[in-house]
C-alpha cells in the first residue's frame, strides 16, 4: 500500500464560508417578519409600478391562505417572523467592477466571479443579499441585441410590457405557498432577452450571494430566448453559515421559443442553514430544446424540482442532476415534465448521494397529456448510499393519458462495491481516496455537462463532502 | 337503507405531489349494513391443515399482535422518509396493502375470519381451493388468516367469478403468517362481472427463512382494488409477487404493493404485467422499503403496462425507500403501446394488427396464468383470457 494520500484535505471550505460583517452604516435591512407593511415597504424600495405593488399584495393574501406542502421535508425550523425579506447595500448597482463597494467586491473576488467573467463569460450579474450590485454584458454580445439586465430597471424600461406579460405567468403565485411568498417580496434577479436567430456562443452567468444572517433572498430570473436563438445561462449560489435559518425562495421563468435552445446550469452551494425553496419552470415551443444541468450540494433543506412544459410539437427536454446530501441536510430534489405537444421527448437522468446522516430524496413527475401523441419519456435515477445512518429515497410518479406514448423508467439504489474499493486500494490508493474517486465517477455524467471551470468546482465540492468538511 | 361508506385505502407509504392523485384512493361501499358475509370453505381439508372457522376478525389477528416484536425486528428510531405516512396504519394487527379502513370495516360488520393453520413441518402438496362463485347482485365480505407453522408449506388458491354482465360487491381480506422456514403460496384469480366492485386486501409477515409467493390475476370487475403489504422480517425471507391485469371499458384498477424489508439478506421480487384498453384507468403503487438492518437485501420491482386505448389513463408510482447502505434496490417500468418494429415483424409473419395485439395481450396474461399450480383453475383462467380478448 502506498502513502496514505489525502487530496481532499487541500480543499478550503472557507472559500464559501467566509463572512463579511455587514455594518448598519452600509446596509439597509427591513424589519423581520412578513406583513402588509413589510411588503409595501419592499415595493416602495423597488419603486414598483402600481400593477406590481397590487400584485405583491395579492400574493401576500395567497401566501397566508396556502398550506405548507404535506409531502416534503420539514420546514419547522423556518420562522418567517425571524427572516428579513430585504437587505441591500446602500450603494447603487454598478456597471464597472472597480465601482463596486470594496467589501462586496472582496466577497466576489474570493468566489472568483470577475475572473470567470474575464475568462469565460459573455456577461455577469452579481447579487449580494437582496439586490444586484454589479451587472455587465460584453459589448459584442450587447451588439447582437442581447439584453441582460437587472429585472427592476427592465420593469420600468423599454421591455416593461414584455416583462408584465411574462412575470409569474409560468409560475403563478397560486402554485404553492413559497411561490406566493416570492411574488410578495421578490427583489433582485435578472432579465435576459435573446433576439430571434441570435446564438450566444459563451455563457451568461448570475451569481447569488446571501451574506446577511436571518435573511431571505427572493431573486427573480426571467429569460426569453426568441425563435431560433441559443443561450447557455449559468447560475451559482453560496452563502456563509450562520446559526440562524436563512431562506432562499427564488423563481426562475424560462421561455424557449420555436427552434430555440436554452441550457440552464446551476451549481447550488448554499450554506447548511439555508432553506432552499426555489421554483424553476420552462415552457418550450415547437422544435425548441430545454436543457437543465443541476448540482445541489448546499442547503439545510431543499425543495427543488425544475419543471418543463413541452408545449410545442417536437420540443425536447433533458435534465441532468446530482444531489449530495451530507450531515444535517435534507435535500428533496428532482424534476417535473409535462408533455403537451406531439412527438415531444424528455430525458431525466439524476444521481443522488447520501452520507453522514444526510437525507437525499429524488422526487419527480412525468405527465403525458392526451394530446402528446408519439411522446417519448425516459427517467433514470441512481442513488448511492455511503453509510447506514443516511437515507436515499426515490419517489417518481408518471401519469400517462395516451396509448400513443413510450415511457421508460429505471432506478437503482446501492452502495460502493467492496470489489471496486479493493481494486483501487490494490493499486496504492487509500480507501478514502478510492471512495472519492468512485463517487466522482458516479457524478461524471453531470460534471461532463458543465463548462470546465464549473465541473472543477463541482468535483471540488464532492471532495469536500467526501472529506466530511462540507 | 343505511348510510354509504367512503373509505380511504391504498395509501402511499410516502406522500408526494397532490396533483398526481396517487397519495391514496377512495372506495365506496353502498349501504354496508346489507353486505353479506361469506366464509367459503374447501370440500375437504388436506392432512395437516386445521381450520378454525368463523372467529372474530380481531381475535384472528392476535397471532400477529403476539409476534409484533418480530415485525419490529431491527427497526431503528432513524428519521423516516419525507412525507412519511406509515403511522396511519400502524395499529393494524398486521399492515395490509389497503390499510386500516378495511380492518375497521370488517370489525364494524362483525365479519368472521376462517383461520387455516398448517402444522409444523407439514408440507401440503395439494392446493386448497376456495371458489367464490357469486350471483348477480350478490354483495359479500370475507376474511381469512393463513398461518404456516415452522418449516411447513401450504398453497391456497382463491377464485372470484360471476357472470360477465353481473353486478355486485366482493371484498376480501387475507392475512398471511409464514413462520421460520415456512412457505405460503397464495394465488388469486378474479374474473368477476363487468359491474362488480372488488377489493382484495393482503397483509403478510414472513419470519426467518420463510417465503411468501403471490400470484394475482385481476381480469374482471368495474372498480378493483388489489393490494398487499408484506413484512420480510426475518433473515433470508423472500417475497415473490406476480400480477397480471386486464382493464377494459371505463373500468378502474387501483394497486398498492409494499415489500417492507427488515431482516438481513431478504429478497423481494415484484412483477406487474398488464393491459389497459378503451378508456380504462389504472393506478399502480409499488414500494420497496429497505429498513435499517436489512443489510444484504435485494429488491426488484418491474412494471410492464401495455396501453391499447386512445383514452386510457395510466398512473405509475414505483417507490424505493432506503435507510440501509448494503442493499440493492431496482425498479423499472415500461409503459406504452406495441412498438412499430414488433407490429411489422408480426405482419411479416402473417398477423394483422388486431391479431398481433391479441397475441401480445394473451402472452402477457398467460405468462402469469401459467403460474397457477392447479390445472383445472389454470385451464379455466386460460379459457377466460382466450374468450375475453
Amino acid at each position: 500500500m502506498g502513502e496514505n494520500k489525502n487530496v481532499v484535505a487541500d480543499i478550503d471550505r472557507s472559500l464559501y464560508d467566509f463572512k463579511d460583517v455587514e455594518s448598519e452604516k452600509d446596509f439597509y435591512r427591513l424589519q423581520e417578519g412578513l406583513t402588509k407593511e413589510t411588503v409595501l415597504k419592499v415595493s416602495e424600495e423597488k419603486n414598483d409600478p402600481d400593477w406590481m405593488r397590487d400584485f405583491r399584495l395579492k400574493c401576500l393574501e395567497l401566501y397566508n391562505k396556502i398550506d405548507i406542502p404535506s409531502w416534503g421535508p420539514s420546514i419547522d425550523g423556518l420562522d418567517m417572523d425571524k427572516i428579513s425579506s430585504y437587505v441591500r447595500h446602500k450603494s447603487e448597482m454598478k456597471g464597472k467592477w472597480e465601482d463596486v463597494p470594496e467589501d462586496i467586491k472582496n466577497t466576489f473576488e474570493r468566489l472568483g466571479i470577475p475572473q470567470a467573467e474575464r475568462e469565460s463569460l459573455a456577461g455577469v450579474g452579481a447579487q449580494y443579499d437582496s439586490e444586484l450590485v454589479y451587472h455587465n454584458v460584453k459589448d459584442e454580445v450587447a451588439a447582437q441585441g442581447v439584453v441582460y439586465t437587472d429585472l427592476e430597471s427592465a420593469i420600468r424600461g423599454e421591455y416593461a410590457d414584455m416583462i408584465r406579460s411574462h412575470f409569474m405567468k409560468l409560475v403563478p403565485p397560486t402554485d404553492h405557498k413559497f411561490a406566493a411568498l416570492h411574488g410578495a417580496v421578490w427583489s433582485g434577479g435578472s432579465f435576459v432577452y435573446v433576439p430571434k436567430g441570435v446564438k450566444v456562443d459563451i455563457p451568461l452567468q448570475s451569481y447569488f450571494r446571501l451574506n446577511a444572517a436571518g435573511a431571505g433572498q427572493f431573486e427573480h430570473t426571467l429569460i426569453i430566448v426568441d425563435e431560433g436563438a441559443d443561450l447557455h445561462f449559468i447560475e451559482g449560489c453560496s452563502a456563509p453559515k450562520y446559526n440562524v435559518a436563512n431562506l432562499h425562495a427564488g423563481c426562475v421563468e424560462l421561455y424557449v421559443a420555436k427552434n430555440a435552445r436554452l441550457r440552464y446550469s446551476t451549481i447550488e452551494n448554499w450554506s447548511k442553514n439555508m432553506y432552499n425553496l426555489n421554483t424553476k419552470r420552462a415552457v418550450v415551443e415547437e422544435n425548441g430544446i430545454m436543457e437543465w444541468v443541476s448540482g445541489s450540494f448546499g442547503s439545510h433543506t431543499s425543495y427543488l424540482y425544475p419543471m418543463t412544459i413541452l408545449k410545442g410539437d417536437n420540443s425536447k427536454m433533458e435534465f441532468t442532476g446530482i444531489t449530495f446530501a451530507g450531515k444535517g441536510q435534507n435535500l428533496d430534489t428532482g424534476a417535473k415534465v409535462v408533455h403537451i405537444g406531439e412527438r415531444t421527448s424528455s430525458h431525466i437522468s439524476t444521481k443522488s448521494i447520501s452520507k453522514d446522516g444526510g437525507i437525499g430524496t429524488y422526487r419527480s413527475s412525468v405527465i403525458i397529456q392526451s394530446t402528446a401523441k408519439k411522446a417519448k419519456a425516459s427517467v433514470s435515477c441512481d442513488s448511492l448510499m455511503l453509510d447506514s445512518i443516511s437515507r436515499a429515497d426515490t419517489i417518481p410518479g408518471m401519469d400517462i393519458r395516451t396509448s400513443d406514448a413510450d415511457v421508460g423508467h429505471e432506478a437503482k439504489i446501492g452502495r460502493i462495491s467492496d470489489e471496486a474499493i479493493f481494486y483501487l486500494m490494490s493499486r496504492g490508493i487509500s480507501e478514502e481516496d478510492a471512495k472519492a474517486m468512485i463517487v466522482s465517477g458516479f457524478a461524471n455524467p453531470v460534471s461532463k455537462e458543465l463548462p470546465l471551470e464549473y465541473a472543477v468546482e463541482m468535483n471540488n465540492l464532492i471532495k469536500l463532502e467526501m472529506s466530511g468538511n462540507g | 337503507m343505511g348510510k354509504d361508506l367512503d373509505m380511504k385505502v391504498n395509501v402511499l407509504p410516502v406522500l408526494t405531489y397532490n396533483f398526481l392523485h396517487v397519495n391514496d384512493s377512495t372506495i365506496r361501499v353502498d349501504d354496508p349494513e346489507t353486505v353479506g358475509i361469506k366464509g367459503k370453505r374447501p370440500d375437504t381439508l388436506p392432512e395437516g391443515v386445521l381450520l378454525n372457522e368463523s372467529i372474530s376478525f380481531e381475535k384472528a389477528g392476535e397471532i400477529f399482535r403476539i409476534n409484533k416484536d418480530k415485525i419490529s425486528g431491527n427497526n431503528s428510531e432513524m428519521a423516516g422518509p419525507n412525507g412519511d405516512n406509515s403511522k396511519r396504519d400502524s395499529d393494524q394487527a398486521v399492515r395490509t396493502g389497503m390499510g386500516c379502513d378495511i380492518d375497521n370495516l370488517m370489525i364494524s360488520l362483525n365479519v368472521p375470519t376462517d383461520v387455516y393453520t398448517v402444522k409444523e413441518g407439514v408440507k401440503v402438496k395439494t392446493p386448497i381451493v376456495l371458489k367464490y362463485d357469486l350471483d348477480d347482485g350478490e354483495r359479500i365480505l370475507s376474511s381469512q388468516v393463513i398461518c404456516a407453522e415452522k418449516n411447513s408449506e401450504i398453497t391456497v388458491i382463491m377464485t372470484y367469478d360471476s357472470d360477465k354482465s353481473s353486478h355486485g360487491f366482493c371484498g376480501i381480506s387475507t392475512r398471511l403468517f409464514a413462520m421460520e422456514g415456512a412457505r405460503i403460496n397464495l394465488i388469486k384469480v378474479q374474473t368477476l362481472g363487468d359491474r362488480f366492485v372488488h377489493f382484495d386486501d393482503i397483509g403478510g409477515l414472513g419470519l426467518v427463512n420463510s417465503s411468501i409467493d403471490l400470484v394475482t390475476l385481476e381480469l374482471g370487475g368495474c372498480r378493483v382494488y388489489s393490494s398487499a403489504y408484506i413484512y420480510l422480517s426475518g433473515k433470508e425471507t423472500t417475497l415473490s409477487s406476480n400480477m397480471g391485469y386486464l382493464v377494459r371499458g371505463d373500468h378502474f384498477l387501483d394497486i398498492n404493493y409494499v415489500a417492507d424489508q427488515r431482516g438481513r439478506k431478504t429478497n423481494a421480487a415484484m412483477n406487474f404485467k398488464g393491459v389497459l384498453m378503451d378508456k380504462a384507468e389504472k393506478t399502480f403503487r409499488g414500494t420497496l422499503d429497505f429498513k435499517a438492518g436489512s443489510s444484504g437485501s435485494v429488491g426488484d420491482e418491474q412494471e410492464d403496462a401495455l396501453l391499447l386505448g386512445e383514452d386510457v389513463v395510466n398512473r405509475t408510482m414505483p417507490v424505493i425507500l432506503c435507510q440501509e447502505e448494503d442493499v440493492e434496490g431496482r425498479h423499472g417500468a415500461t409503459i406504452g403501446q406495441l412498438s412499430d418494429e414488433l407490429l411489422f415483424y408480426m405482419q411479416t409473419r402473417g398477423f394483422d394488427e388486431q391479431e398481433a395485439k391479441r397475441i401480445m395481450i394473451k402472452a402477457r396474461l398467460e405468462s402469469v396464468a401459467r403460474m397457477i399450480p392447479d390445472p383445472a383453475v389454470m385451464q379455466k383462467t386460460q379459457y377466460y383470457i382466450q374468450n375475453i380478448i
